[in-house]
């Protein structure tokens, strides 16, 4: 048991020795329970067949919803990307998930993402804006550049910003995110 | 700048080994292996987080130990700093600045400068074009931090890009997708402009003092010119312009398209510059003498330490690794003239007899024994 749960992101073996005890000690109901809910997820949950978002319904709840704009489709890497955003609750337009990021070390091409779904979303007449949220690493730059040129012909294409944190101090920046910010710089309005 | 102790655990040959520095000069004395360059090969990784040795940090840690520390207390200007470096013989490093982990280890570079001249540099004329592209990273990494940054990132494209031209080389029934190959483009000539730019202007800085120097070695013999030749030049050469370097980086790889999809690398960009010397106007490379090229290595540190010197208002450190005794009466006085008590200086030498006594005065002795440090005459 100690090393299943040392398959998990971010358990190293203490904390997989502590899981294991911890199990130990319960009450069976609550170990079915667990067991139960890790089970159900895994056959229950598959991606929306529009964004490609977590759902346990072929569309998701997100794409299904009439409230949401549908003119704005926000792309993404990652399920956790959309978990952060919806977090924030400023964002009412729709997401695009990609499942992961260009990279040919890992033998990951375009052809490996969701890419031509978004193409085809995006070239709807109502979709009047793509916003690219994707990191700025030296992968993230690449699918940022890549997707863009593939939708600029449909869609106003924009991405989000990058700077200081909110509350941080100048001085404490690091020099890459302020020579990066400084590149970003807007004027004042 | 004044490094006041140094202290080591499992790197190396040293188990825990604490230094003390009390004079502007040390002289490091021991037999061959016993763990003098890998003393100032520990100042080194402190000041540029990479060691002219070797690039894996399971050989910086103690054999058969799972980590090793190195660690100093730097008297500044400014204040004391406390630096720690936590190296792990698999994994990542921790970097320790006043007792704080930095998240990003380029917040560490700068807290310690120095120059190294090890024996190691005299190859550096004769040497291939790689040995002068680490010399001048490793300067511009103390010059300009965020430049630190900049060339991981030209790497890791460099190597993002080989992999998809390898990929695209190996299975020709796939069709190749030129618009991924065009981003990655994109990016490696973005991102190799401003390692260009930057390696430019280093050159630019270093270039004037390394001459100066040079003519004052040489008693005004001779008139060294160093120059930078990189890979991709814009049509006009001496051009600082990031559009037209990146142009003419573009127009590059376009030309080289065919060639770079047969050999499945990328052939194009500043992982191909080199560094020119030249000596009364003769490659310094083919026609330098012996001394001439000790002469020049030598005016080139002396240019390094000035120019760290003015950019950050201190006196960088001076690591000379088993090389003075490689330099004749003239060059040994010309170096200690120029270093006086002002830079704190690291010497390390199998024997005392091996280099002209003026360096004993304002010295601290001490010995080196299978990785451990004793004063002499204890």
């Amino acid at each position: 048991m100690i090393e299943q749960f040392q398959r998990l992101p971010g358990i190293g073996p203490k904390s997989a020795q502590r899981l294991a005890l911890y199990v130990l000690k319960r009450p069976e109901t609550e170990i079915q329970a667990l067991a139960q809910a890790l089970l159900e997820a895994k056959q229950q949950v598959g991606v929306c067949r529009v964004c490609f978002h977590l759902s346990a319904e072929d569309v998701c709840d997100i794409c299904r919803s009439p409230s949401r704009d549908r003119a704005t489709i926000c792309v993404v890497a990652d399920p956790r990307d959309v978990i952060a955003i919806e977090k924030t609750r400023e964002y009412q337009g729709k997401y695009h998930v990609l499942g992961g990021l260009i990279s040919p070390m890992d033998g990951i091409g375009p052809e490996q993402l969701y890419i031509s779904p978004l193409v085809k979303r995006a070239s709807e007449a109502e979709v009047t804006e793509v916003i690219l949220a994707i990191s700025p690493s030296v992968e993230g730059e690449t699918t940022t550049l890549y997707v863009g040129q593939l939708l600029k012909p449909f869609t106003k294409v924009t991405r989000i910003a990058f700077g200081l944190p909110m509350g941080g101090d100048l001085e404490y920046a690091d020099e890459v995110t302020l020579a990066r910010a400084l590149e970003g710089r807007r004027e004042l309005d | 700048m004044f490094l006041q102790t140094l202290h080591l655990r499992q790197f190396r040959n040293y188990r825990e080994q604490i230094v003390q520095f009390d004079a502007p000069k040390t002289i490091l004395l021991g037999d061959n292996a016993q763990g003098k360059s890998n003393l100032l090969e520990a100042v080194e990784l402190l000041a540029t987080l990479r060691s002219h040795r070797v690039s894996r940090d399971r050989d910086l840690v103690q054999e058969g130990n799972p980590e090793g520390v190195v660690a100093a207390t730097v008297k500044r200007e400014t204040g004391v700093v406390d630096l720690a470096l936590l190296l792990r013989a698999s994994g990542r490093r921790t970097a320790r600045l006043n007792g704080q982990t930095l998240k990003r280890q380029l917040d560490f570079l700068g807290a310690l400068n120095a120059v190294e001249f090890s024996c190691l540099d005299l190859e550096l004329v004769r040497g291939g074009p790689g040995d002068r592209r680490t010399w001048l990273d490793t300067l511009l990494v103390q010059l300009e931090p965020v430049y630190a940054h900049i060339l991981s990132q030209y790497s890791h494209v460099l190597k993002q890009r080989n992999a998809l031209l390898k990929r695209q080389n190996g299975d020709d029934s796939s069709n190749p997708n030129g618009m991924e190959l065009a981003v990655w483009d994109a990016q490696l000539a973005a991102l190799g402009t401003r390692v260009i730019r930057r390696r430019a202007r280093a050159i630019a800085r270093v270039a004037p003092l390394a001459a100066l120097w040079h003519r004052n070695i040489s008693d005004g013999q001779e008139e060294l010119v160093i120059r930078y030749t990189p890979n991709v030049q814009a049509e006009t050469a001496e051009t600082d312009d990031p559009h037209q370097i990146q142009q003419a980086f573009l127009a590059k790889i376009q030309d080289r398209a065919i060639a770079e999809q047969m050999q499945g690398t990328t052939l194009v960009g500043p992982h191909r510059d080199d560094v020119d010397f030249s000596i009364n106007q003769s490659p310094a490379r083919q026609f330098g003498s012996q001394g001439q090229q000790r002469t020049l290595v030598l005016a080139l540190k002396l240019a390094e330490l000035k120019l760290i010197e003015s950019v950050i208002h201190e006196p960088p450190l001076l690591l000379l690794d088993d090389v003075l005794a490689e330099l004749d009466l003239t060059r040994q006085n010309k170096l200690l003239d120029t270093i006086q008590d002002r830079f704190q200086t690291l010497i390390t030498s199998t024997h005392l007899g091996s280099f002209d006594a003026q360096w004993l005065q304002s010295s601290q002795v001490l010995r080196v024994v299978r990785g451990e440090v004793i004063k002499a005459g204890d």
